[in-house]
C-alpha cells in the first residue's frame, strides 16, 4: 500500500482536508460548520471544548494527541441551529506541521492563548498569520484569552489582545473554562458571525 | 531480597543450565588483563561509583555471594576491576584498549568484593545520615509508604495496577518501602537531577540523548538539568566509537550500563535489577521504537541539518507514554516474548468481531484493531499487510497511556516502526467502553470521516452481537487458572473459564474446586505458566493465583521468566530445548520447540517427573482451548 507520506511538509499543501463530504452548511436554518481550535500547548483548548460540549472541567491536564473530534449543536434566538464540528488540535510542536490537515476547509478558527503567558500570545499571533496565509478564504477567526480566572497572574492585558484582534479583523473574548465564564458566549458570538447561505 | 539465587539443584535433560557456567574462577582471569578503561570514563567515575555503592544486597546480606552473569564473562574481551578504579579514581591509559575485541565489555570481578563491601557499607552510613538533611523529599517518604504484605490479589488487576514502585527498580535502593500503591503514568521525581541522592539511588534509569550529548528523555529527573550527565554518556559512546569500536555494556558493581546507538540517537539504561543484558537491550530497542512511533525516523534529518538540534520539544507531553512503556518492562511478557496476548473469548464471539472488522478492512482501512487494555480482542489487516507484535505493543501502549483518547474520538498521526519507520500512518482511536478501544489505521490523511463511519458500523454490530458484554465478562473472570488443570488425561478441562464454557453444569463444580483449592495452586505444584505459540506470535499466561498474590511476587516471577527466556535464547550457547531449574523460590521449567515455548513455575519442592507431566498436560490444555484463547486465522506474521 502506498505509505509514503512522512513528516508532512507544511508548505506542500497536499494534505487534503478533514471535511464532511457534503461541505460545511446544509440549509439556512440548520448550519453545520467545521471549527478548529489552535494555540500553544497547555492554554486550555481542550478545556474550552469540554466545557462547551459537556459542561465539564477537569483540572488534571490531559495532553491532546493529534486532534480530538467533538460536536455540539446550539440554537440561536432566530431559531436557527448551528452544529459545530470541532477539531481540538494538539498544541505540541510536533503537530504544528500537521495543522493544515485540521484547519483546511474550516469555516471557523478559534485561536487560544493563556492570559498568564506572553509566549502563548506570541504563538497565537503565529497561528493568525498562518491562517491568513493558508486558511480558507472568508474564515471566521476568534482570538480567545483563556484562564481569565487567574487575574492575579495575568501577563497579557485585555487591551493587547483586543488591539491585536481588531487589527486582524478578529472577534476577541476572554474566557475561563474553569469557571465557564464566557464559554457559551464565545460560541454564540461565532455563530452570529457566520455567513448565512443565501435563501434559495 | 534479591530476586534470584543460585539454584540449589540444577539439572537439564539435555543441556547444561546456564547459571553455573563460567563464574567458577572469576578471580583467576581478572588480573591477567591490565586495567584498560579509557579516560572518558573518568568523568562518569564519581557518578557510577556513587550509584554502585548503594547496594542493599551487600548491606543487608553481607554474607551472600555475588552472582555473575555467565554470558558476559565468557564473551568478554576486557575484564577489568572497574570497581576498584571507580573507587580509587585511578584510571589507565587509552592505548591499552585491545583493538581486536569486537565489543568492549567492562566486567567487574570478585576480587575486590570484600574490600568493596566494607567501603560501600561505610559510604552507605554516611549517605543515610546526609539524606536526612536532603531538601527534596525522598520517595520513600513521599506518600506511597506501603505496608509489606498487603497486596492486590485480583488476577485481573495484573495488567494495569502492577506497581513499579514495589521496592524494585523505581524505588530507591534503600528499599525501605514495599509500596503497593497503584501505578500512575507520567514522569515522577521530575525535581531530581544527578546531584540528588534519591536520583542516584534509583534502581533503573533510562536515558535518550542525541549524538551531540543533548538530553532527550530521562526516566527520572529533569532532562534539562541532566545535560552534564548526558554529555558524559555521550563522551563514553563517542570515545569508543572513535576507536572504531562500540560500547555495549559496562558493568560497575551490580550496575549494568547498557548502550544502544541508533544513528544520531543514543539510548542508555543504567540498572542494578540484575536483568540479563539481552533483556535490557531489548527494552532500549522498544524505547527507541516508541520514539519512532511518535516521530518517525525522519527526525534523523533534523540532526543532519543541525547536529545540536534539541529534540525535547518534539516529544512534549509524551512522558506518560514512555513511563508506561518502561513500567510494562516489569509486568508485560510481550516486551520480551515478542508476541501478543488475546482476551479469552468464545470462538463465535471473536468470529463476530472479526467479520465486521474484516468488512471495514476491505474498504481501505490498513489495520483494524479491537483491544481491551493490552489484550487483543480481534485484529484484521488489509491484504498482505501484517502487523508486528512489537508494533502492537507500542501502539497499544501509546493509546492506553494517552489519557486524551478516552475523552473523545481522535485522529492522530502515528508511525509503526516495524511496518515502515519512515512514514506516518493515521490512527482513528475511539473507546467503546472504559477498557475497550478500537484503532483504525489508514495511510490516508483525510480519511477521518470514513473511519468515523466505519467505527459507527462496527460499534453497532458489536453491540448487537453482545461482544462488548462478553468482553467485560471475560475481563472480570479471567482466563486459564492453574487450579483448573487436571493431571488425569481422562478428564480434560474443556474450557478456559466459566464464561466460555459450553456446559454450564461444569462451571459450578469448577468454581467450587477453585474455592476449595485456593492457595494451593495447580496439580504437581504448578503455580503459573506461560505458553507462547511461535506460529501465531501469540502467548497465553495463566492468571495469577496464590502464591503470586502480591505485585512484588508477580514481578519476581516476571523477572525469573525474563531471565529464563534470555538464557534459552542465548546465541553463543543456545538455542536450548529444555531447562529445569530449582531454587528456593520455585522450580522453573522451560520447554522450547519449533511450535511453542512453555514457561512454567512450580512449588520449589515439586517433583521433577510430575512437573514434566504437568507441562505436557498444560500443552494439551492449551491445544484444547486454542479456539478461545488465541486469535486464529489471522495472517501469520512474517518477520
Amino acid at each position: 500500500m502506498g505509505c509514503s507520506s512522512s513528516l508532512p511538509d507544511r508548505n506542500s499543501g497536499r494534505l487534503g482536508g478533514l471535511n464532511p463530504e457534503n461541505g460545511g452548511t446544509n440549509d439556512a436554518k440548520n448550519l453545520r460548520v467545521k471549527l478548529v481550535l489552535l494555540g500553544d500547548s497547555g492554554v486550555g483548548k481542550s478545556c474550552i471544548v469540554l466545557r462547551f460540549v459537556r459542561g465539564q472541567f477537569d483540572p488534571t491536564s490531559k495532553v491532546t494527541i493529534g486532534a480530538s473530534f467533538l460536536s455540539q449543536t446550539i440554537a440561536l434566538q432566530d431559531s436557527t441551529t448551528v452544529k459545530f464540528e470541532i477539531w481540538d488540535t494538539a498544541g505540541q510542536e510536533r503537530y504544528a506541521a500537521l495543522a493544515p490537515l485540521y484547519y483546511r476547509g474550516a469555516a471557523v478558527a478559534v485561536i487560544v492563548y493563556d492570559i498568564t503567558s506572553p509566549e502563548s500570545f506570541a504563538k497565537a499571533q503565529y497561528w493568525v498569520k498562518e491562517l491568513q496565509k493558508h486558511g480558507s478564504p472568508g474564515i471566521v477567526m476568534a482570538l480567545v484569552g483563556n484562564k481569565a480566572d487567574l487575574q492575579e497572574k495575568r501577563e497579557v492585558s485585555a487591551q493587547d489582545g483586543m488591539e491585536y484582534a481588531e487589527k486582524n479583523g478578529m472577534f476577541f473574548i476572554e474566557t475561563s473554562a474553569k469557571t465557564a465564564d464566557n464559554i457559551n458566549q464565545l460560541f454564540e458570538e461565532i455563530a452570529k458571525r457566520l455567513p448565512r447561505p443565501s435563501p434559495s | 531480597m534479591p530476586s534470584h539465587s543460585k539454584s540449589s539443584s540444577s539439572s537439564s535433560s539435555s543441556f547444561p543450565s546456564d547459571d553455573n557456567g563460567s563464574d567458577q574462577n572469576p578471580s583467576s582471569t581478572s588480573n591477567l588483563n591490565p586495567p584498560s578503561i579509557d579516560q572518558s570514563l573518568d568523568a562518569i567515575e564519581n557518578q557510577l561509583a556513587s550509584i554502585s555503592m548503594f547496594q542493599p544486597d551487600t548491606l543487608l546480606e553481607p554474607g551472600s555471594e555475588p552472582e555473575h552473569e555467565s554470558e558476559s564473562e565468557s564473551e568478554s574481551g576486557v575484564n577489568d576491576e572497574i570497581r576498584e578504579e571507580l573507587v580509587n579514581g585511578s584510571l589507565n591509559k587509552i592505548e591499552e584498549l585491545p583493538e581486536k575485541s569486537a565489543r568492549v565489555e567492562v566486567v567487574e570481578e570478585e576480587v575486590e568484593e570484600e574490600k568493596l563491601k566494607a567501603s560501600s557499607s561505610r559510604v552507605w552510613t554516611n549517605v543515610s545520615e546526609m539524606e536526612e538533611g536532603e531538601v527534596s523529599p525522598s520517595p520513600s517518604s513521599s506518600g506511597y509508604a506501603g505496608e509489606r504484605g498487603s497486596s492486590v490479589t485480583s488476577g485481573i488487576e495484573e495488567d494495569v495496577k502492577d506497581d513499579d514502585d514495589d521496592g524494585n527498580d523505581d524505588e530507591i535502593v534503600d528499599g525501605v518501602t514495599d509500596s503497593q500503591a497503584p501505578w500512575t503514568p507520567g514522569k515522577r521525581h521530575g525535581d531530581e537531577d544527578d546531584a540528588s541522592i534519591s536520583w542516584r539511588k534509583r534502581k533503573k534509569h533510562f536515558f535518550i540523548l542525541s549524538h551531540s550529548g543533548k538530553p532527550i528523555y530521562s526516566r527520572y529527573g529533569d532532562e534539562h538539568k541532566l545535560a552534564g550527565f548526558s554529555a558524559t554518556l555521550q563522551a563514553i559512546i563517542s570515545f569508543v566509537e572513535n576507536g572504531g569500536d562500540r560500547v555495549k555494556l559496562v558493568r560497575a558493581g551490580k550496575h549494568q550500563v547498557v548502550f544502544l546507538v541508533k544513528g544520531p540517537i543514543y539510548l542508555v539504561c543504567i540498572s542494578c535489577t540484575e536483568e540479563p543484558y539481552e533483556s535490557l537491550r531489548g527494552q532500549l530497542e522498544l524505547l527507541y521504537g516508541q520514539m519512532i512511533l511518535i516521530l518517525t525516523k525522519s527526525v534523523n534529518r533534523c540532526f543532519e541539518k543541525n547536529p545540536k538540534f534539541d529534540m525535547t520539544p518534539l516529544l512534549g507531553g509524551t512522558d506518560a507514554v514512555f513511563s508506561s512503556l518502561i513500567h510494562s518492562f516489569s509486568w508485560n511478557p510481550a516486551t520480551f516474548l515478542h508476541a501478543y496476548t488475546c482476551l479469552p473469548l468464545a470462538y463465535a464471539t471473536r468470529q463476530a468481531a472479526g467479520a465486521i472488522l474484516q468488512d471495514v478492512a476491505d474498504s481501505g482501512v490498513l489495520f483494524a484493531i479491537l483491544m481491551c487494555r493490552h489484550k487483543v480482542i480481534c485484529l484484521v489487516g488489509a491484504q498482505k499487510a501484517s502487523l508486528h507484535p512489537d508494533d502492537m505493543l507500542l501502539l497499544s501502549n501509546f493509546v492506553v497511556s494517552s489519557e486524551s483518547f478516552r475523552t473523545s474520538e481522535s485522529f492522530s498521526p502515528i508511525c509503526l516502526p516495524r511496518y515502515n519507520p519512515m512514514a506516518f500512518l493515521y490512527a482513528y482511536v475511539h473507546y467503546l467502553d472504559v477498557d475497550t478501544y478500537l484503532i483504525l489505521l489508514t495511510t490516508s490523511s483525510d480519511a477521518f470521516y470514513h473511519l468515523k463511519d466505519c467505527r459507527i458500523r462496527i460499534e453497532t454490530v458489536l453491540l448487537k452481537s453482545n461482544v462488548l458484554v462478553e468482553v467485560q465478562k471475560s475481563m472480570l473472570e479471567g482466563g486459564m487458572y492453574v487450579e483448573d488443570l487436571s493431571l488425569d488425561s481422562a478428564s480434560r478441562p474443556g474450557t478456559v473459564s466459566p464464561q466460555v464454557s459450553q456446559s454450564r453444569l461444569a462451571i459450578d463444580s469448577t468454581e467450587r474446586l477453585r474455592d476449595v483449592f485456593h492457595g494451593v495452586g495447580g496439580p504437581a505444584g504448578l503455580w503459573h505458566f506461560m505458553y507462547c505459540s511461535i506460529y501465531l506470535d501469540q502467548y497465553v499466561s495463566s492468571e495469577f493465583s496464590s502464591p503470586f498474590n502480591s505485585l512484588r511476587q508477580q514481578k519476581r516471577l516476571f523477572r525469573a521468566y525474563q531471565k529464563l527466556y534470555a538464557s534459552m535464547h542465548e546465541k553463543a550457547i543456545g538455542p536450548h530445548k529444555t531447562q529445569f531449574r530449582r531454587d528456593e523460590n520455585y522450580v522453573l521449567l522451560c520447554w522450547v520447540t519449533q511450535d511453542f515455548e512453555l514457561y512454567a513455575a512450580f512449588d520449589p519442592l515439586a517433583d521433577k517427573a510430575l512437573a514434566i507431566k504437568a507441562c505436557n498436560r498444560v500443552c494439551q490444555w492449551v491445544k484444547d482451548v486454542e479456539n478461545e484463547i488465541f486469535l486464529l486465522g489471522a495472517s501469520p506474521f512474517s518477520w
